[in-house]
């Protein structure tokens, strides 16, 4: 294998990392508040549509990105209504909001621009940071990305610093450990876990605008393809910790990366089985790898005073 | 001492009060005023009509049979309920708080029975939630824990997580997160319930500093030695009313008993009155002339043995025999492998290590059907996640493991199934409306009278696992809890009792064995000469 092909690789995993780890940090922090979203999907699916129509409107993918964020807004707002105000199951609300969103934008889609439409639109500017662009072989192949990728890194950075050093971060985590303390302490459970949601929404409509605006320049329907599932098999892989739920990202995306590489180093291997990869890989790992799981003790359990 | 009519309350003045004590009390300000207060649940009647006067620098004990409205009256103060009725003084100001957190700023602090604390985070991280904002000032707060920890006499590691605390130093930190809001009046709902006699000379003392630096303490007690000790003013509740007040409450005690459970302790059982912890010595001279029982083994354990997931041993090495019409007792501190060998023995736990066999079969690992069928009765400590369905009737709660005894063409037979309840609910004093009615609406005393009633009357009944059986129980229940266990003992019927209520324990049961971390620190007789040494015990002292 060259050296060439490696920072592709590298490079490549790396991009497509990158939506699951925007949309599983947004996961992890709702679900350290104690409410599950199986919306992740819907809310990315949502985000990319949202991204590309605004981009191929205005013209504008900066636009494009706060329209795909403004999409989510309603999507998100009914993930934390069912699942705080009215205590619904969050498992088959979430299940339930995916595929009504799958509906919504393939039925938007076609109406806007026709069954099978291959638009071309604008997409994000690309960037690579000085010096690492510039590193000969591979530093075009792996830090040449959508600036996204780099505003999303310091996003999830910042998001990381917040929960573990502000009164904030602390009241999230404790909403999914003991609510009632949360309660007891004077603040509301409820609006923490509906900030959390909202939270949620904003980093997958990133991931959804990273996959369509940032990564393609196009959208299909629905294009996340299971990637809102990914991130929340990131986050139980991580354990519910922040440093090992981007590891587990980087090895789903270098999963995903696997399946245009392979071939290219010509190894053959029958391409259903290649697509079933990351899927495969997140099986085995949330089942039998991880051993011993500490979710937060009130995960998917709506709080009652 | 004022017995009966509230309407007279907090008027000093009464010519039956010692005039020493009423001048002491009345030198103190008047910090908090309850007049009139009411509050009603559905159909009951929490509170009606109380008034209490609460003053600055004072330890006001409340006390009463359990349902008799203190923890109500708690929350009213701290503003988790809102009165139907009556008004409210605090420090010369109308008080009418919104929510717990209305209480907080006007600078009234509760500890609540249950501890809320998060048990992943550390002390620091505790005491900060919902209390800093920003970024937080770990180590500020660390600082101010040690000042607090040195002034009280509160010993805490700022920096411990809570899990790996235990319930005497969890509690701590329920207090220094009280005090570091540097409150005017502190309430403190029923806290020496989970603590070891040393830890409760502790928490006393620092209830005596606090009222010292001249913040109002609201003490919510059953045990009549800790009312002595440290009460300026008792006000006794029962059925939602004050019965009573005192202002010189340690030389009134037998009247203050008399007011709560409205009966002369003399007709009370001994096992009853054991409860009110200086009255167990003369208590259990009658237990310990029953220790004399034929060699009968009914239930052997041998070295067993529970691990949790980490490995570490909840239970280690348990083994002990238990014969024919013994009360074995189990004392310790809750959490030190109680539940796991309640658990265990039920079939709800697998034991990584050991046996045990009832009537000369190994039931170990088996369901809890089997051991159900050999003869082992269990009230299990959880009784509302395991011993009974709530939303089911009474009726179909007494005879829930034998619902298939009423089957009629392969129906259910529910006359017979009525009758049948009735009978029971005679014979086990269980109060209800009917045998209809919904578990769920029967009060603690009855629904755990209502479980033993089951339990007992098991087919082919040899041995009875109670795990806290009167955990929660006014002190009628109780009495009967005991009374029913003694009439099973007599029987025949070997007994497992694991309480964490020593005086209890010690009134009842024929040996106690002490758990300490899941091993058994100890054997001994049940005789309130061994109170302390089992305190000892209990606290992982090796004789």
């Amino acid at each position: 294998m060259s050296v060439e092909m490696v920072a592709v690789f590298a490079g490549s995993s790396i991009r497509l990392a990158m939506p699951l780890l925007l949309s599983a940090a947004g996961e992890l922090v709702s679900e350290r508040a104690g409410v599950l979203n199986m919306s992740v999907e819907g809310m990315m699916l949502m985000g990319a549509f949202g991204g590309a129509m605004g981009s191929l409107y205005t013209g504008s993918p900066v636009l494009g990105l706060l329209i795909g964020i403004v999409a989510v807004i309603p999507v998100a707002a009914l993930q934390a209504f069912l699942s705080n105000t009215l205590r619904a199951n969050q498992i088959v609300t979430g299940i339930g909001i995916n595929i009504l969103v799958l509906g919504a934008t393939t039925t938007a889609y076609r109406a806007i621009l026709g069954s099978r439409s291959r638009t071309e639109i604008p997409g994000l500017d690309k960037w690579a940071p000085p010096f690492l662009g510039d590193i000969p072989w591979f530093g075009d192949a792996v830090f040449h990305q959508t600036w996204l990728l780099y505003a999303g890194l310091v996003v999830v950075a910042i998001a990381a610093w917040v929960m573990r050093y502000t009164a904030l971060g602390l009241a999230v985590h404790a909403a999914g450990a003991e609510p009632r303390a949360v309660d007891k302490s004077g603040l509301s459970v409820t609006r923490i876990r509906y900030g959390a949601v909202f939270f949620t929404g904003f980093m997958s409509a990133l991931a959804g605008c990273f996959l369509s605006i940032g990564d393609i320049h196009t959208f299909t329907e629905g294009m996340t393809n299971g990637g809102g599932y990914l991130a929340l098999a990131a986050v139980i892989f991580g354990n519910w910790k922040i440093g090992r739920t981007v590891l587990a990202c980087l090895f789903f995306g270098a999963a995903t990366a696997l399946q245009f590489q392979l071939p290219a180093m010509g190894i053959n291997v029958p391409n259903a089985l290649l697509i079933m990869l990351p899927y495969l890989m997140a099986l085995l790992a949330v089942g039998g790898l991880v051993g011993r799981q500490s979710a937060p003790a009130y995960l998917t359990q709506a709080f009652v005073r | 001492m004022q017995l009966a009519d509230p309407v007279e309350m907090g008027t000093s003045s009464n010519s039956g009060t010692p005039a020493t004590a009423a001048a002491d009390v009345s030198k103190l300000q008047p910090l908090l005023s309850l007049r009139g207060m009411s509050k009603r649940f559905g159909s009951l009647q929490a509170l009606s009509d109380v008034s209490v006067e609460i003053a600055t620098g004072e330890i006001h004990c409340l006390l009463g049979e359990n349902g008799a409205g203190k923890s109500t009256l708690c929350n009213l103060i701290f503003g988790v309920y809102k009165p139907d009725d009556g008004s409210m003084q605090f420090g010369g100001q109308d008080y009418r708080p919104a929510g717990p957190a209305a209480a907080l700023t006007q600078g009234i602090a509760m500890v609540h029975q249950h501890f809320s604390l998060v048990p992943d985070l550390s002390v620091v991280d505790n005491l900060l939630l919902g209390q800093a904002r920003g970024i937080l000032k770990r180590a500020e707060c660390a600082q101010r824990v040690r000042q607090l920890s040195e002034h009280y006499g509160l010993a805490l590691d700022p920096f411990a997580r809570i899990r790996d605390l235990s319930v005497g130093e969890r509690q701590r930190v329920e207090i220094v997160k009280c005090l570091m809001r540097e409150p005017r009046l502190l309430v403190l709902d029923e806290p020496t319930a989970v603590l070891l006699p040393a830890e409760i000379e502790g928490l006393l003392t620092v209830c005596q500093r606090v009222a010292a630096q001249g913040c109002g303490v609201v003490l919510v007690t059953h045990k009549l030695a800790e009312i002595k000790k440290v009460a300026h003013r008792v006000t006794v509740l029962r059925g939602g009313r004050v019965v009573a007040t005192s202002n010189k409450p340690a030389n009134e005690i037998d009247l203050l008993v008399r007011a709560m459970i409205q009966r002369d302790l003399a007709g009370l059982d001994a096992s009853a009155s054991a409860m009110f912890g200086e009255l167990a010595e003369e208590a259990d001279a009658g237990s310990a002339a029953t220790t004399e029982k034929i060699d009968d083994e009914i239930v052997q354990i041998n070295g067993l043995t529970v691990r949790d997931a980490e490995g570490v041993a909840r239970l280690d090495n348990f083994t002990l025999i238990v014969n024919r019409g013994e009360i074995v007792g189990i004392a310790g501190v809750e959490g030190n492998g109680q539940s796991e060998l309640a658990a265990v023995l039920s079939g709800m736990l697998t034991a990584s290590d050991g046996r045990f066999f009832v009537a000369s079969k190994n039931m170990t690992n088996r369901s809890p059907q089997e051991i159900t069928a050999t003869g082992v009765g269990v009230v299990p400590e959880d009784r509302h996640a395991v011993a009974c369905v709530t939303g089911m009737s009474l009726a179909e709660n007494l005879f829930l493991n034998r619902l298939d005894d009423f089957r009629h063409w392969g129906l259910l037979d529910r006359t017979a199934l009525r009758d049948k309840a009735r009978a029971l609910m005679q014979e086990f004093d269980v109060r209800a409306a009917g045998p209809d009615i919904a578990f769920s609406s029967l009060s603690g005393g009855n629904q755990q009278k209502a479980v033993l009633g089951r339990e007992l009357t098991t087919q082919g009944l040899v041995f009875l696992l109670a795990a806290q059986p009167t955990r929660g129980l006014d002190v009628g229940a109780v009495e009967a809890v005991y009374g029913q266990i003694r009439k099973a003992c007599e029987r025949g019927v070997g007994v497992l009792l694991i309480s964490s209520e020593l005086d209890e324990l010690i009134s009842i049961a024929d040996r106690i064995v002490v758990l300490y971390r899941g091993r058994i620190m100890g054997h001994c007789v049940a005789h309130a000469s061994e109170r302390e040494r089992i305190g000892a015990m209990m606290a992982g002292h090796v004789e």
